[in-house]
């Protein structure tokens, strides 16, 4: 019987805890970008790898962002 | 004193070239109420990512002012009034309180 292959979920690191000189800024579209899927939404934080901490900094520019037409609530990509 | 930024969508039918003098107009409380307005940044004409009043463009300019609550509490007023602003942002940027909890 074939196993399933075991997956090691590789721990990742928040980049904002790294660089700590990273400011999570919601004028800072590109940056903001690497963390809403093609149809607009916020990616999870299994998926960024952020902390708690940062990841509801992220969600919250993301948030502020679209208020502001920066980023889009929802995108019809497909 | 509080430190704030302010984050204006003017109208895209407006002249380039009129908007800092319409901004220097709309931002004239600042001055009377004795705040300090720090730094005004115009980014220009900008794509919307959805349409707002059903403008596609807007001129974007973020502005640092530094005042009382109730000084921005009237320039939110003013700029909510008037029919070029199609939208605005207010946000505390205060040393004190750092970006992330200064956001929510």
């Amino acid at each position: 019987m074939a196993k399933p292959p075991v997956r090691k979920p590789k721990k990742k690191i928040c980049i904002f805890c790294k660089d700590k000189d990273l400011e999570i800024d919601y004028k800072d579209t590109v940056l903001l970008r690497k963390y809403i899927s093609d149809r607009g939404k916020i990616r999870a934080r299994r998926v960024t790898g952020n902390c708690s901490q940062h990841q509801r900094d992220v969600a919250v520019a993301v948030k502020n962002s679209r208020e502001v037409a920066l980023l889009p609530y929802t995108s019809t990509a497909r | 004193m509080r430190h704030y930024e302010v984050m204006v969508i003017l109208d895209p039918q407006l002249d380039e070239r009129t908007v800092a003098p319409s901004l220097d107009n709309l931002l004239g409380v600042v001055k009377q109420q004795s705040g300090s307005i720090e730094k005004v940044e115009v980014w220009g004409r900008r794509r919307l990512s959805y349409e707002i009043n059903k403008h596609v463009e807007g001129i974007y300019a973020v502005v640092d002012v530094i005042c009382e609550p109730a000084t921005i509490a009237e320039l939110d007023r003013q700029l909510s009034l008037n029919e070029t602003v199609l939208r605005i942002k207010v946000m505390r940027r205060d040393p004190g309180t750092t970006v992330r909890r200064g956001a929510a």
